[in-house]
């Protein structure tokens, strides 16, 4: 959100920051086994998470737009996940919801930055995606503003997470390896090129239950999607 | 997920658009993007490394700007207002073979009435030319509107109205414009710019009004080249460090000096009466004062403008003295001309200045009333026509001010319900 362009540097990283050590990467890409899944999936229902799996990205898609109420206010967080399935597509463009990012981005910041802080606080729904899934059930999303944060934990009506099956860990700590190691590096260099300015781990927002169960759903899809 | 969510920029590609700064059509466009809150990219055709990369050898050509590359990939070429529309999914055709009420114009009249008449269960559709709002969708910041204690920008109301609007039912038509009202039987039949004819029950005309034209030589070839009517949405950020003057003395002219104020490096209001107080809400008055950019000149007016490929400077008169104020840009923000060319066609009964005439008004008129063919009076807000009712800055004696559009317009839709009762089968 705005704001962002602020992300000071990640803290606690060793080595080359620009990319993932060869170990890393070949830790954190691979698909889990279906168990593993499985056991997510059974975890993150017993925390208060409705969870649905699926096996293919076109899947998921469908999953999503089957949620989502037509007419729907929605907010899609930037996820190469939503883009590389056509979920954000179908947000921004199908005529099928209410956008709140094409009108964001029309709003006059200097003069209706109160109106934007308030929209994106709390939209009716956001979906997005997370860094971490833990077989425990615990879902781990790290963020450079923490914009992103707010409307997940409490200000959204409803949150729909869609996870690639690679993002599913054995438990937290490996989990906070995976966003240190495997992420950030990542997402760094990519909000460099994309926006001239460095991410970071300055936020990072661990869900361990929900008390009202069905405000989150996490579609987890036995294929890599996103990092 | 991405660490960063920048500036919410949408994540899939927006829209190009490719032309000259002084097109018409290309502001036109600009302007319609704009307003209905669809991100664009304006590239100006003097960018060449941008226009050779984008555009093709034959799409350079004069006779095919503006070019506009829609994010589905088709290419319009030339494109027009309502090309763009069609190619974004932005245009619809009435699902209905009949309505209850049709209403004209989607600004606070229109939408006011849309909500509560799709609300109270009449099949509702409103015909918008451009994107809802109106006039008061351009206001960058409507303070004093009820409800809204840190103020609410015009776009955003329009924009949760016509959810509000539509979530109720109603349908909201984009980018065509009223060409015709003709009857049909106790009802009537609008007539719509792309061949749509669109039968209702009862018709609402909250068409508002245009910006006044300002009278001044060579103004009209300036028109996106420095000139622009109204606050000009779309080009405030283009304005960032040049001299902008603004002409009006309404709340028009406030909101816009503060808006450019955030932007330009010097706003000059140009005000042809000897004072703000007579026309604008004070709550502006004091704003505009504390702002260390802008300079008001009462009892002044433009004579003539200096240009060559784009406006450079006014030539300004103030009692007997003429000086010349360097400009990059001029908004005119001087009131307003009733959109009822159409009204007028189908026999609508308009005062001198060719608002539309309701109720009482035409009561005491002479020869409003000769074809009025039932016995009792036009209800308020009716026109000379039964069941054709008019609301907003377009009818005749209305408070110009964005709250009594909103009144009239919620009003309207208890007059068409006595209407509907009277016809029968409402």
């Amino acid at each position: 959100m705005v704001g962002d362009v602020d992300a000071a540097p990640a803290t606690g990283l060793t080595g080359d920051p620009s990319r993932p050590s060869k170990e890393a990467e070949a830790e954190f890409s691979r698909v889990a086994s279906r168990d593993q899944i499985r056991a997510a999936a059974g975890a993150l229902e017993r925390n208060g998470i409705t969870c649905t799996v699926v096996d293919s990205a076109e899947e998921a898609r469908k999953t999503v737009r089957s949620i989502l109420p037509v007419g729907a206010e929605v907010y899609n967080n930037t996820s190469r996940t939503l883009e590389a399935i056509g979920v954000a597509e179908d947000i921004e463009r199908s005529g099928q919801y209410q956008p709140l990012r094409p009108r964001l981005y029309q709003m006059d910041r200097q003069m209706q930055g109160r109106e934007m802080r308030q929209l994106s606080a709390s939209p009716d729904w956001v979906v997005g995606s997370v860094h971490a899934v833990t077989e425990e059930g615990s879902l781990l999303i790290a963020s450079a503003s923490g914009s992103q944060l707010g409307p997940i934990v409490s200000g959204a009506g409803h949150v729909i997470f869609v996870v690639g099956g690679q993002k599913i860990v054995a438990d937290f700590n490996t989990g906070l390896r995976r966003i240190y190691e495997y992420c950030f590096p990542l997402e760094d260099r990519r909000a460099r090129k994309a926006y001239g300015v460095p991410s970071g781990v300055n936020n990072l927002l661990v869900i361990n239950k929900v008390v009202a169960p069905g405000r989150i759903t996490a579609i987890l899809v036995n294929e890599p999607l996103g990092f | 997920m991405s660490m960063i969510d920048y500036d919410s920029r949408p994540v899939t590609p927006s829209v190009l658009l490719v032309g000259h700064r002084s097109s018409s059509v290309a502001y036109s466009i600009r302007d319609f993007l704009s307003r209905n809150g669809v991100p664009y990219e304006w590239i100006d055709v003097d960018d060449a490394a941008r226009v050779e990369a984008l555009l093709s050898a034959e799409e350079r050509g004069m006779d095919r700007l503006p070019v506009c590359v829609l994010p589905n990939g088709v290419r319009l070429a030339p494109a027009t207002l309502e090309g763009v529309a069609a190619g974004l999914g932005m245009v619809s055709a009435p699902s209905l073979s009949e309505y209850d009420l049709t209403i004209v114009g989607a600004g606070p009249a229109g939408l006011a009435a849309a909500v509560y008449a799709a609300s109270e269960g009449l099949r509702t559709v409103a015909i918008e030319a451009v994107a809802p709002g109106g006039q008061a969708g351009t206001t960058s910041m409507i303070e004093n509107y009820l409800g809204f204690p840190q103020g609410i920008s015009g776009s955003e109301l329009a924009t949760r109205a016509t959810a509000q609007a539509r979530r109720f039912g109603a349908e909201v038509l984009l980018a065509r414009r009223l060409m015709d009202i003709t009857t049909d039987g106790p009802g009537y039949v609008a007539h719509l710019s792309d061949g749509t004819a669109v039968p209702s029950r009862a018709v609402l005309v909250a068409s508002g009004v245009d910006w006044r034209r300002l009278e001044v030589p060579g103004i009209e070839a300036l028109l996106g080249s420095g000139v622009y009517y109204g606050a000009g949405p779309s080009e405030a950020l283009t304005c960032s460090g040049s001299r902008v003057a603004i002409i009006g003395g309404g709340n028009s002219a406030g909101q816009a000096v503060i808006r450019f104020s955030r932007y330009a490096a010097r706003v000059t209001l140009l005000v042809r009466g000897p004072s703000l107080e007579a026309s604008m809400s004070q709550y502006l008055i004091s704003q505009v004062k504390e702002l260390r950019n802008v300079e008001v000149r009462t009892s002044t007016e433009v004579v003539s403008l200096e240009s060559d490929t784009r406006l450079r400077a006014l030539m300004l008169s103030s009692g007997d003295t003429v000086a010349r104020l360097p400009t990059e840009a001029l908004f005119v923000c001087i009131g307003g001309v009733p959109r009822t060319q159409a009204a007028a066609n189908a026999g609508l009964c308009l005062d001198k200045a060719g608002y539309l005439r309701t109720g009482a008004e035409l009561s005491s008129s002479a020869g409003a009333l000769d074809g009025w063919p039932l016995s009792r009076q036009p209800l308020p807000l009716e026109t000379n026509l039964p069941g054709l009712f008019a609301a907003g800055d377009v009818r005749s004696g209305s408070i110009k001010r964005c709250a009594a559009a909103i009144g009239e317009g919620s009003m309207a839709v208890a007059l068409v319900h006595q209407r509907l009762a009277e016809v029968g089968g409402g």
